[in-house]
């Protein structure tokens, strides 16, 4: 057991450096960290002072270990804007971005597996029809679009759910949230809404198309032979089935959350790390971007790396035959 | 009220497609004794394993039982299954390897059934749950196991203790052996025989393997697109068949004995019929070599308690 | 065969009487036919040229649609924007970039992945490791972040005054090149099965090129789910190409693609004049949920186990 986690340890290891070195090659050669210090007025010699002690003369392997160093003590250089270290910027946007991923995750992953499962139980019902349909269209509009719509009707018609930022937030310190306070949570609604709902359809469609597969094998036939209640059939035989693909799909889909909140968070001017990345992509802010690409990277590495181990935790016959592969 | 443990009386099953309405299962009536092991068998599709889901409830949406009754213990079942299902008939399915849910231990399935069904606290029900395995030849040590870790037959064994948990006084075992290797294929055959013949519990066997018939049943029914052919005593039936349809099952069963290893195995001539396309009369009669022109034109009723085949009938016969 | 013959035969087919028995399919294909039509033939169709500053009034400013203006008395069918531009006009010259945008960024994508899917199933060995690992990778990124960084990379390493004049191209390379693996998959795929077979060293043995004979083999085996990926590649790349628009780093302001044009809408949604959002964004909706509709009803039926 403990072989198989060290061994997908190593696996995200390494798709983590290669992330990094892409990160690197962005951050040394698209950018320019020697104007980005000096700016454009700085004589011949200083560029070539701060080059030698910047290490960009070093062999290039010796920069990019220089450069994974860094990145592990949360070094990234500085902001082209403003000159602040990136790692300072990211830090302060941070708990907006993730209280908003865990908010549409949350929405997506709940109800995309209630729907999911009661479209497969009831098929053909008028109100499965209904949902269906309706995610059907929900799938092909754009995120940004959806947001743009649910703005238009639930600030400016109706004028109940704010349109843009985070309300008050409280300041723990190391943490800002919004989740302590009214307004906050109020606009936490349309924002998460507006993330979760794509990954949301996507969730109702697995759930539902496992479930209907399940519901067709042997052993719920057996189950039910046996006298066993509705009720136990679905809740205690087929549900525990779907849950690995659905969470393995849906822990998946939590790392595009986290991508795609650079969408909602520029149609509701949300002050998180999207919003920080798409205004570095308009002003060529090289840091800002690389440093987003690792932490993007960084995040999705971790994701699968649960995702596959809480697999392992849960199907007994994975486990086993992996611990025969190792064998 | 008669020994008859349940009793199908004129039972028909149908699927409405778009063009028209198929019957697949016609007209069937038939009855169990308590304690007996009944054997249904016939060619694929002749619409045995949809009798048997009738009988437990389990028809599922486009199917439809569309007419006849089932009674069970005097009491007619066919309205509500759920009252007889799991703990007065159970049902055990062909293929062991996807009959168990992956994700449970053995042992948490067998408690789950029988908490399910009888009134008893845990502990029992755990106690009770080693029983069961005992009973159907597994270490009850493997009450923690996941069905993956069992083969086949073992599996087999453990769906038949799930099956039996409750005491159920009818089971009906669907090819339970057909996806086993042939020489484990008796041995749960024995097992099943010999611990419903202990408790008294009826079997319907569906098979479609007339060796199994002979050595394993009682009484047998013959099915032939979803009608009944023939019924009796199996020993009369294999002896002395009387529906061609049978005659053509028994001549084509190889015999334990010298003689037939000289003979070739005889074949029925055609197969069944499409269920779109049924025959009008008797429908085995575009295969039969007797048929002749009441077969073709009338549908034969079940003549001397035994077998739907106007040849049978006294008035024809001269 | 004669075009006619083909045009006859193709009448006949299974899938042509399967795509009139699917409404679905036949109303997003004519709501598709449509929009290309009036994307193609904006010149014409348009009553204004958007484009051109000196037709524009700025007293026609916030004309809502089909209200003479108060000062002109100009009639606009669906209003028009701040500047006084027609919105219907702006909308055909935005369906132009969409679809130009769209239908490059998948040539981009549909000859990449080709070139790259022969070549791993071709050469295999280490090569193959590496763009498919690669692919594997790319695939566990959303493609929309990926085409942001290309065009944050793209638009680092050109000089910035050509930042803006180039900005269609990069957002084509951008998608283009987040959605290649689809293609390579399928291309690799159906490479490594050719290569097995007999008539590839029959080829060689006869001191044919082999390599040609099998990409002639090949190209049509992989036509049709190659069809299916273009379809909905398409329908991707238009909603990214409408996303990035819309984030302000892609269409500029003065080339404005619909993605832009909804950009700009939302900025006067508060203000009431609702119609420079509504007619830009229903317009997207259409073609977004036409071309995905066709594109499922595609995939379902020459390919079904794309699914
Ligand atoms: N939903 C359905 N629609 C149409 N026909 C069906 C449907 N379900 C089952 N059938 C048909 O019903 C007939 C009877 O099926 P059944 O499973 O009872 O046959 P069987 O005698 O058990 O055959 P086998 O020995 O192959 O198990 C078959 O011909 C089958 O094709
Ligand atoms: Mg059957």
């Amino acid at each position: 057991m403990l072989i198989i986690i060290l061994r997908r340890l190593f696996q995200a290891l390494l798709v983590l450096l290669l992330v990094a070195l892409i990160s690197f090659l962005i951050f040394r050669y698209v950018g320019n960290p020697v104007e980005n210090l000096l700016g454009q007025e700085a004589t011949v010699a200083q560029r070539a002072a701060l080059e030698e002690a910047l290490g960009l003369n070093d062999p290039i392997h010796e920069q990019y270990v220089q450069f994974v160093w860094r990145a592990i003590q949360f070094d990234f250089g500085n902001s082209y804007r403003g000159a602040l270290p990136v790692a300072d910027l990211i830090a302060s946007r941070l708990p907006a971005t993730l209280e908003l991923a865990l908010t549409s995750a949350i929405f997506a992953m709940v109800f995309g597996v209630l729907t999911g499962i009661y479209t497969a139980i009831h098929r053909g019902s008028f109100l499965t029809n209904l949902i269906l349909s309706t995610s059907l269209i929900g799938v092909s509009l754009p995120t940004f679009l959806i947001g743009v719509l649910l703005i238009w009707f639930f600030s400016v018609e109706l004028g109940w759910l704010p349109s843009f930022g985070r309300g008050e937030v409280v300041d723990l310190g190391w943490w800002n949230t919004g989740f302590l306070t009214a307004s906050g949570l109020k606009s936490l609604i349309l924002p998460s809404i507006t993330l979760g709902l794509y990954q949301m359809t996507l969730i109702m469609r697995l759930t539902r198309a496992e479930m209907l597969e399940v519901m067709r094998q042997d052993y719920i036939k057996l189950a039910r032979a046996l006298g066993l209640s509705p009720r136990q059939v679905y809740f205690s035989h087929a549900i525990p089935n779907i849950m690995i693909p659905v969470i393995t799909i849906a822990g998946l889909q939590l790392g595009s959350v986290v991508a795609f909140a650079i969408i909602t968070e520029t149609v509701f001017q949300w002050p998180g790390v999207g919003l920080l990345f798409i205004n570095a992509v308009y002003f060529v802010d090289i840091p800002v971007m690389s440093a987003y690409l690792l932490l993007v990277g960084f995040v999705f590495v971790i994701i699968n790396l649960i995702v596959d181990l809480t697999y392992l935790a849960i199907d007994p016959r994975l486990r086993d035959s992996q611990l025969k592969q190792e064998q | 009220m008669s020994d008859h443990l349940l009793e199908i009386k004129n039972l028909k099953i149908t699927v409405a497609t778009r063009r028209n309405v198929l019957n697949l299962v016609d007209n069937l009536t038939l009855a169990v004794k308590k304690g007996e092991i009944l054997g249904l068998v016939g060619e694929s599709g002749a619409g045995k394993s949809m009798t048997g889901s009738a009988i437990i409830g389990l028809i599922e949406k486009p199917v439809k039982i569309s007419g006849g009754e089932i009674w069970f213990k005097g009491k007619r079942i066919d309205q509500h299954p759920d009252e007889v299902r799991g703990h007065e008939i159970s049902m055990i399915f062909q293929d062991p390897m996807m009959s168990l849910n992956p994700l449970w231990r053995i042992g948490d399935q067998l408690i789950e059934v029988i908490t399910t069904h009888m009134n008893i606290s845990h502990q029992d029900a755990i106690k009770k749950a080693k029983h069961c395995l005992v009973e159907v030849g597994i270490d009850p040590s493997r009450m923690n196991a996941y069905p993956h870790t069992f083969s086949g037959g073992m599996r087999q064994r453990v769906v038949i203790a799930l099956a039996l948990a409750p005491n159920p006084s009818l089971v009906i075992a669907d090819e339970p052996t057909t996806a086993l290797d042939v020489s484990i294929q008796a041995q749960i055959l024995d097992l099943l025989k010999q611990i419903c013949k202990t408790r008294g519990t009826s079997i319907i066997l569906i098979t479609h393997d007339m060796a199994v018939i002979s050595q394993t049943t009682d009484r047998v029914c013959v099915m032939y697109s979803g009608r009944l052919a023939e019924i009796g005593i199996t020993k009369e039936i294999m002896a002395h068949p009387q529906h061609p349809y049978t005659k053509g099952l028994v001549a084509s069963t190889p015999q334990i004995d010298a003689s037939s290893f000289e003979k070739m195995l005889y074949q029925i001539p055609g197969s069944m019929p499409a269920l779109d396309n049924i025959p009008s009369g008797c429908a085995f009669h575009p295969r039969c070599e007797h048929a002749h022109d009441k077969c073709r034109a009338e549908r034969p009723e079940v003549l001397s308690n035994r077998a739907a085949c106007w040849l049978l009938d006294a008035n024809e016969g001269q | 065969m004669s075009g006619n013959a083909m045009i006859r035969r193709f009448l006949k087919s299974d899938f042509f009487y399967d795509f009139t028995h699917a409404p679905i399919a036949v109303v997003s294909f004519v709501v598709i036919m449509v929009i290309v039509t009036c994307a193609i033939f904006a010149g014409f169709i348009a009553p204004t040229n958007p484009f051109d500053p000196s037709s524009l009034e700025l007293m026609n400013g916030f004309t809502p649609p089909m209200q003479p203006n108060a000062f002109t008395g100009d009639v606009f069918l669906m209003g028009a924007d701040d500047q006084g531009r027609d919105l219907f006009s702006a909308i055909l010259y935005g369906l132009r970039i969409s679809l130009f945008v769209g239908v490059m960024a998948v040539i981009l994508a549909m000859v990449l992945g080709i070139l790259l899917g022969l070549t791993a199933g071709y050469v295999g060995g280490w090569l193959d490791n590496l763009i498919m690992r690669f692919a594997d990778i790319q695939m566990t990124f959303p493609s929309i972040l990926i085409a942001m960084l290309i065009h944050g990379v793209a638009r680092g390493i050109l000089p910035p005054e050509l930042r803006y004049e180039m900005s269609i191209t990069v957002l084509i390379v951008a998608i283009g090149l987040s959605e290649w693996v689809p293609f390579a998959r399928t291309v690799r795929g159906s490479t490594m099965v050719e290569k097995e077979k007999e008539y590839v060293a029959a080829a060689q043995l006869i001191g044919l090129n082999r390599w040609q004979i099998m990409v002639r083999h090949i190209l049509p085996n992989v036509l049709s789910p190659v069809l299916v990926i273009a379809t909905i590649t398409f329908a991707l790349a238009i909603i990214a190409e409408a996303t990035l628009s819309f984030l302000g780093v892609g269409a500029p302001r003065t080339e404005p693609s619909l993605g832009t044009l909804i950009r700009i809408g939302q900025d006067f949604l508060f203000s009431g004049e609702w119609w420079i959002l509504l007619f830009p964004a229903l317009t997207l909706l259409a073609l977004a949920l036409a071309v995905n509709l066709f594109g499922d009803w595609l995939r379902d039926k020459l390919n079904p186990r794309l699914k």
